[in-house]
């Protein structure tokens, strides 16, 4: 045990990871060393860091940190380097650079970022998109991997992603619907999990919908309703044809506050398809027992107020946004929007605080404020989409040959679709850039690999991605370990070397205590705290004398405030979809057969749907190489007794998951908790492919297609596949 | 508001021990992995505080429950009576049992202590020191006022300490729990609120 020295010291910062939350970690600190690691002990509400924060000493001094810079000797994807001086590094990034504008242009640069840091004021993507936008442009890409439906149906519903309720209106509900949502796995907040407790305490009745009996459901829900992945949206509209049909929805509040409801209400009743969406209807679809639908459909719409909370998971399916879509008309129709103890089961920012989308666009305007309007930007590739743009080009009718991919904060290899595919593209393009923390399955494939500090070598300030009332300055803990340095210092360095004036003129901290000045006045939770006072106290909480709820002001005066949307009232009916003219985004929330889902022909070959959920021991693919936390579970496939019995598997056997994409070799765990039919495995496990092509990393994205949903949502939900049992002396 | 407990550690002559509420367990290895960093426990094969799940019933009606599990500072220490060399004790004033680690025989001569805890406590690294190690109640940080880390860990404040006697008035708690059942002569000091109670499984 480490003995308490007398030069021992606490700081206070966070974690920049994409959890949604953000903690309080204390950091103890002896002769610059990182001790121990503690959190909120102070005042409420606490904001108590999860296993992975607790484990972030073992992350920062672990021995596969990467060092130096890198020069690659083996082929891609071998993982076999060289060390190089950092000027060699960076002349060669530099002249590499040079040269594909020269020959190509710069839509020929790919930057593919992602969200290693999220919701960071300085410390991001952004570094890397400055110096690129400056040297003239390139390709970036668009679309999350995480809750691009909600954002989409969020927007084209309400006008804004600000449609979400702080975590202390939780205690307010009489009823709380968790749909697909799984917050003690994922946290989405950091006091999400307390509240939930709080709430079922005091009798608040909690329901989840979910194909997996989660350890939310289990901690909190007094019933569990199994459900098929990708049907939620025809169990939605079956509760709303019960609603209507009973009579037993919020006519004023449609009135006043929404348009096209009677537009739904056909499509749902069955006037326009001769198909009405009766829970009967929905049953054959979904497996949820139609009286189960039904009282779930009276509960919602007359135990007000009630909250129907989601995130991303029902919309990261085929046509996922319709999910979001419908899950919001239904939040109106029981007139659950703007009132506390409701949900409009939007996109879920409560209107608290600098918005962290907002923060990153003034962020984003601060580094990029000389550049000439749109950037000089290139036609953005979606990030489902990156492989095949890279394998096909402009023969494949993308607008460029890829000739340097850049990519930062991101381990897209492992974390974005189709896994064995991406080991292919990346074969081709003559550069690959990559700055990284560890030898990541994408870092595998740099060519010239850069070594990165973490937060707690460097200042930040930041806020939850998901809203929550505070702030943190992630205060620099220890020197740089190593040789690694941040993105920002390094393309400060590139900028120099490729003649771009005006890169950054200011230092850390004067970015910092710019865009904390910005933030202030960007906001309503006025004032904020001093630069000095926040980066000394580490956290500030927003004092919140009752929870901050979207729409308030519509619900109380809808004349006066009309929502941000084109006709000034929650569209259920979207003319801007209408006008699209596209079948598959139609202008009302409709069910629309997924691909991959239960009643796709394909399940002849590959009968069980497969899902992808998050990990309580890793956050995405961040943190899956730390012994600590490997140690806590092992990575394995959910697969129910009797599907497992009829292929004579047992717990623990190795088994292998495969499609016509790929395969992976990992545990069976064997589970009354999840629905027959259906297997699920933790994303975020590092691709390790064999010689015969089997991952027995378990990387899920080696199954996954690379096709995005219409409006753009990652269809992580809707996948097929086989589960046999692995013998790998017989299948070598 | 829940209220902040770093005050009630002045107790003398109590036994002391902890309180888990596995309604609220939601199995997230926060308590774990804040023990194992505050320690320093860097070999995995070692366990302090160790989380279980346990699964039971039939689809759809099947019910799940965590158990967050140390040292339980037992009344009567099984793992003390077996101890050859007397190199386990319980502190005087508050019951803590611990071990004296230069005394300690290590677990491949000996480990006899490893053999008597009903629990499965004590714990003989793999790597080099093999001498027991456990739970220590984290008797530091409450002899200077704090809580065990665990304790003020836990995300969903299902973890609390103090004297057991007193715990067990506060919360009304029972002493068995899915996953832990009491061996008789041992007398834990812990007590729990159970996540299903007999009768609802």
């Amino acid at each position: 045990m480490p003995q308490q020295s007398l030069t021992e010291r606490t700081i206070i910062t966070s974690c920049p990871h994409d959890c949604g939350g953000r903690c309080m970690l204390k950091v103890h600190v002896a002769d610059g060393v990182i001790t121990r690691i503690t959190t909120d002990d102070g005042a409420e509400p606490q904001l108590r860091a999860c296993c992975r924060g607790r484990a972030y000493r073992q992350r920062v001094y672990a021995p596969d940190r990467l060092q130096y810079p890198m020069l690659r000797t083996g082929k891609r994807g071998e993982g076999l380097f060289t060390r190089i001086p950092w000027d060699e590094a960076l002349d060669r990034v530099a002249a590499a650079l040079q040269e594909v504008v020269q020959r190509y242009g710069t839509e020929a640069i790919l930057y593919v970022a992602y969200s290693g840091n999220t919701g960071t004021f300085l410390h991001n993507q952004l570094s890397v998109f400055r110096l690129l936008t400056l040297l003239g442009g390139f390709t970036p890409v668009w679309g999350s991997a995480s809750f691009w439906g909600s954002l989409f149906s969020s927007e084209t519903t309400y006008g804004t992603v600000v449609a979400g309720h702080t975590c202390d209106d939780i205690l307010n509900a009489r009823l709380i619907i968790m749909w697909g949502w799984n917050p003690a796995e994922t946290v989405q907040r950091t006091t999400t999990a307390w509240y939930l407790t709080r709430a079922k305490e005091r009798g608040v009745r909690i329901v989840s919908v979910d194909p997996r009996y989660t350890d939310s459901a289990a901690a909190f829900a007094a019933e569990w309703i199994p459900i098929r992945p990708a049907t939620d949206t025809a169990v939605l509209l079956a509760m709303a044809y019960v609603i209507i049909a009973e009579n037993l929805h919020d006519q004023a509040f449609l009135d006043a506050a929404t348009t096209g409801f009677e537009t739904f209400r056909q499509y749902v009743m069955g006037e326009t398809d001769a198909t009405p969406k009766t829970p009967a209807w929905a049953e054959a679809i979904s497996g949820v027992p139609s009286q189960t639908i039904a009282a779930l459909a009276r509960e919602y719409a007359t135990s007000k107020p009630a909250k129907l909370l989601t995130l991303g998971a029902p919309g990261r399916t085929a046509f996922g946004e319709q999910f979001h879509r419908a899950a919001a008309t239904l939040a109106a129709m029981t007139g659950n929007v703007g009132i506390y103890g409701g949900d409009p089961a939007g996109f879920g920012l409560p209107p608290v605080g600098l918005q962290p989308i907002a923060g990153t666009g003034l962020i984003s305007r601060k580094l990029t404020g000389n550049l000439p309007d749109g950037a000089r930007q290139r036609p953005a590739l979606h990030i489902t989409k990156i492989w095949d743009a890279l394998l096909q080009g402009k023969s494949g009718g993308y607008p460029a040959d890829y000739k340097l991919v850049y990519i930062t904060n991101s381990n897209c290899v492992n974390q974005f679709m189709n896994t064995n595919k991406a080991a292919r593209a990346l074969q081709l393009p003559e550069t690959i850039v990559v700055h990284e923390q560890f030898m990541t399955p994408t870092a595998r494939y740099a060519d010239i690999l850069l070594p990165i500090t973490t937060h707690l070598e460097r200042n930040d300030i930041i806020r939850p991605w998901q809203g929550g009332p505070y702030y943190f300055y992630l205060n620099k803990v220890i020197e740089p370990l190593y040789e690694s340095k941040s993105d920002l210092e390094i393309c400060e360095a590139l900028a120099r070397r490729l003649g771009i004036q005006g890169y950054s003129d200011r230092t850390e901290d004067e970015w910092l205590r710019l865009f904390w000045q910005e933030a202030e006045q960007m906001t309503d939770s006025k004032p904020l705290p001093e630069y000095e006072k926040l980066k000394q106290e580490g956290v500030y909480k927003i004092p919140l004398e009752k929870p901050v709820i979207a729409f308030r002001a519509q619900r109380e005066n809808p004349a006066a405030h009309p929502f941000p949307t084109p006709s000034g009232k929650i569209e259920i009916y979207s003319h801007k979809l209408a006008e699209r003219n596209d079948p598959l985004l139609p202008p009302i929330p409709m069910y629309l057969e997924p691909w991959e889902g239960p009643q796709d022909s394909l399940r002849a070959q590959y009968p069980l749907q497969l899902i992808t959920t998050h990990c309580k021991r890793r956050i995405h693919s961040n943190m899956h190489n730390l012994p600590w936390l490997r140690d806590l579970e092992p990575h394995v496939v959910w697969i129910y007794t009797a599907d497992a019995a009829a292929r004579g598997i047992r717990p623990g056997d190795l088994v292998k998951v495969f499609n016509d994409r790929g395969a992976i070799v990992l545990a069976a765990k064997v589970t009354e908790r999840i629905m027959p039919g259906v297997v699920s495995i933790d994303q975020g496990a590092w691709y390790e492919p064999g010689p015969d092509g089997i991952d027995r990393g378990g990387c899920v994205n080696v199954l996954l297609a690379d096709r995005h949903s219409p409006a753009g949502a990652f269809c992580s939900n809707s996948c097929l596949v086989q589960v046999e049992k692995y013998d790998s002396d017989t299948q070598r | 508001m829940i209220q902040i407990r770093n005050d009630n550690l002045q107790h003398t002559k109590k036994q002391l021990g902890f309180y888990f509420d596995q309604s609220r367990c939601t199995g997230c290895y926060a308590c774990a992995i804040a023990c194992r960093d505050w320690h320093d426990v860097q070999d995995t094969t070692v366990h302090w505080r160790r989380i279980s799940a346990f699964e039971w019933g039939r689809y759809p009606e099947v019910r799940v429950a965590y158990l967050s599990l140390s040292c339980v500072h037992c009344a009567q220490p099984a793992c003390m009576a077996s101890c050859p060399v007397s190199a386990i004790t319980k502190r005087s004033q508050d019951g803590i049992v611990l071990v004296d680690q230069h005394q300690c025989l290590g677990g491949s001569v000996c480990g006899s202590c490893r053999k008597a805890c009903p629990y499965g406590v004590p714990q003989f690294s793999s790597s080099g020191d093999e001498r027991m190690q456990k739970c220590t109640l984290c008797v530091e940080r409450i002899d200077a006022g704090q809580q065990p880390v665990c304790v003020e860990a836990c995300p969903v404040y299902a973890l609390d300490w103090g004297p057991v006697d007193e715990l067990q008035k506060k919360y009304g708690g029972v002493p068995e729990v899915r996953g832990f059942s009491i061996a008789p002569g041992t007398a834990p000091s812990i007590v729990f609120k159970p996540r299903w109670h007999e009768g609802e499984e």
